[in-house]
């Protein structure tokens, strides 16, 4: 949105809004004698996020997922995982919300980029991966071992996806 | 004095529902003809609610079921900005727990915010939904001590703000499996409002962890009635089935209460 600002309802007397120092309180400047919360403008230096499709330019469809066109328009520099890279892309193409390359510096091609996570139309979200993920989060040591074994243990991407995606979700579409 | 067979046939027959029934039935009261009416994520209970009033008393409510094809459209963004305009008429949340002054908590359990004991994925709109929609129907599926307590241990939502802030609604009621809270508005703080039969005041105080006031004579819930239960448990389901809106719950929870006569 490129403004300093913007009005928020809401907030008000929640513990999140004390967490919170880029949050504040302020009067309708326009003297209707209301108060919002006023949140500062985020500036990411780095946007990183996974979509469905994107072009070798950098054009990005990114389905219903808006927050991405934002996280786009706020961030300095923008990195895109895409789980199918194709040779070009308009926004007539696009299904759902569309970036233009202007705003995108990198697209990486990443398939099942968003597992343990799902991807709408693409493939559901690993429960089994899900739960062991919130089993692992329960103290640090199990954390830094499941990040040992799930992250810093693969030698890349395609090795990650040989351990740790189940086969049954590696099918293409339409095969059981 | 005996009944006549078919009479304590059909008492039987109303009585006997389970507790999502209940609840998705009393949620169906509270939605109204003409407004728009929503729910978020993971809210089988309220979805089921919404599509019965939709088949009873509101042909003309507009039902936003969130991650449904009950939505007009697919972005949150959307559903944000229609909230703030102020169109968006009842809202149904659900806190794991619930306090007396009408703050709910969706984010962490423990008596030390720095050090929780357990984190919750949050609230995320609920900061804003609560202060937008006009009608907040805050509901749990559990009505005990620990869901239902003096102070939430942190306040995703609250109940109430200071006048001069910019607010459009707020809490009406708290739905349970035993009882329906009323949200007073003057005194900021939730009263019984009505007891699900067969549950009584001391068994609601008993379970409850905030004040219920002096006591005054409270009325017991107008049970579900049997064309309220029949059109959950025959449309609704095979709606929900349909439709794949949590259809797997629908089939598994609407109709199959265990005790429910056979007929």
């Amino acid at each position: 949105m490129g403004v300093p600002y913007v009005p928020v309802i809401g907030l008000v007397g929640t513990d999140l809004l004390k967490r919170r120092d880029d949050m504040v309180l302020a009067p309708d400047p326009f003297g209707e004698g209301k108060v919002t919360v006023v949140a500062k403008a985020m500036r990411p230096d780095v946007a990183v996020f996974h979509v469905d499709k994107a072009d070798r330019h950098g054009n990005v469809s990114c389905g219903y997922h808006v927050e991405a066109v934002m996280l786009a328009e706020a961030s300095r520099h923008v990195v895109v995982t895409a789980e199918e890279v194709v040779d070009r892309l308009t926004e007539d193409d696009a299904v759902g919300a569309f970036i233009p390359s202007i705003l995108v510096d990198t697209v990486v091609h990443a398939p099942f980029g968003a597992h343990p996570g799902g991807l709408t139309g693409r493939y559901e979200p690993d429960r089994d991966a899900m739960r062991r993920y919130v089993a692992a989060s329960r103290d640090d040591a199990s954390f830094a071992a499941y990040l040992d074994e799930q992250v810093f243990g693969t030698r890349n991407h395609e090795d990650y996806i040989e351990r740790f995606v189940p086969h049954v979700a590696r099918q293409p579409e339409g095969v059981t | 004095m005996s009944r006549a067979p078919a009479a304590a046939m059909h008492e039987a027959e109303t009585a006997d529902y389970n507790d999502a029934e209940l609840m998705a039935v009393l949620m169906s009261r509270e939605v109204r003809d003409g407004e728009i009416s929503a729910c978020g994520a993971l809210s089988h209970i309220p979805a089921a609610g919404l599509l019965l009033a939709k088949e009873r008393h509101a042909p003309d409510a507009e039902l936003i079921i969130l991650n449904t094809v009950f939505r007009p459209f697919h972005t949150s963004r959307q559903f944000h900005f229609l909230a703030q305009r102020g169109d968006l008429g009842l809202f149904f949340v659900s806190g794991v727990q619930i306090d007396g002054h009408g703050n709910y908590n969706l984010h962490q359990l423990g008596p030390d915010p720095d050090h929780p004991q357990v984190r919750f994925p949050g609230g995320y709109g609920g900061g804003m939904i609560y202060y937008c929609a006009r009608r907040t129907i805050v509901f749990r599926t559990e009505h005990t001590r620990r869901s239902l307590v003096e102070r939430v241990d942190y306040i995703s939502a609250a109940g109430s703000s200071p006048p001069e802030t910019l607010r459009l609604g707020g809490p009406s009621k708290v739905i349970t499996p035993k009882a329906t809270f009323r949200f007073d508005n003057e005194a900021a703080c939730l009263r019984l409002e009505s007891i699900h039969p067969p549950h009584s005041f001391d068994d609601i105080r008993e379970n409850t962890g905030f004040d219920l006031g002096a006591g005054e004579p409270v009325a017991g819930t107008v049970p579900p009635s049997a064309d309220e239960l029949g059109t959950l448990r025959e449309v609704v389901r095979r709606k929900m089935i349909d439709t794949g809106t949590y259809a797997g719950w629908a089939e598994r929870t609407l109709g199959t209460f265990a005790g429910r006569s056979a007929s």
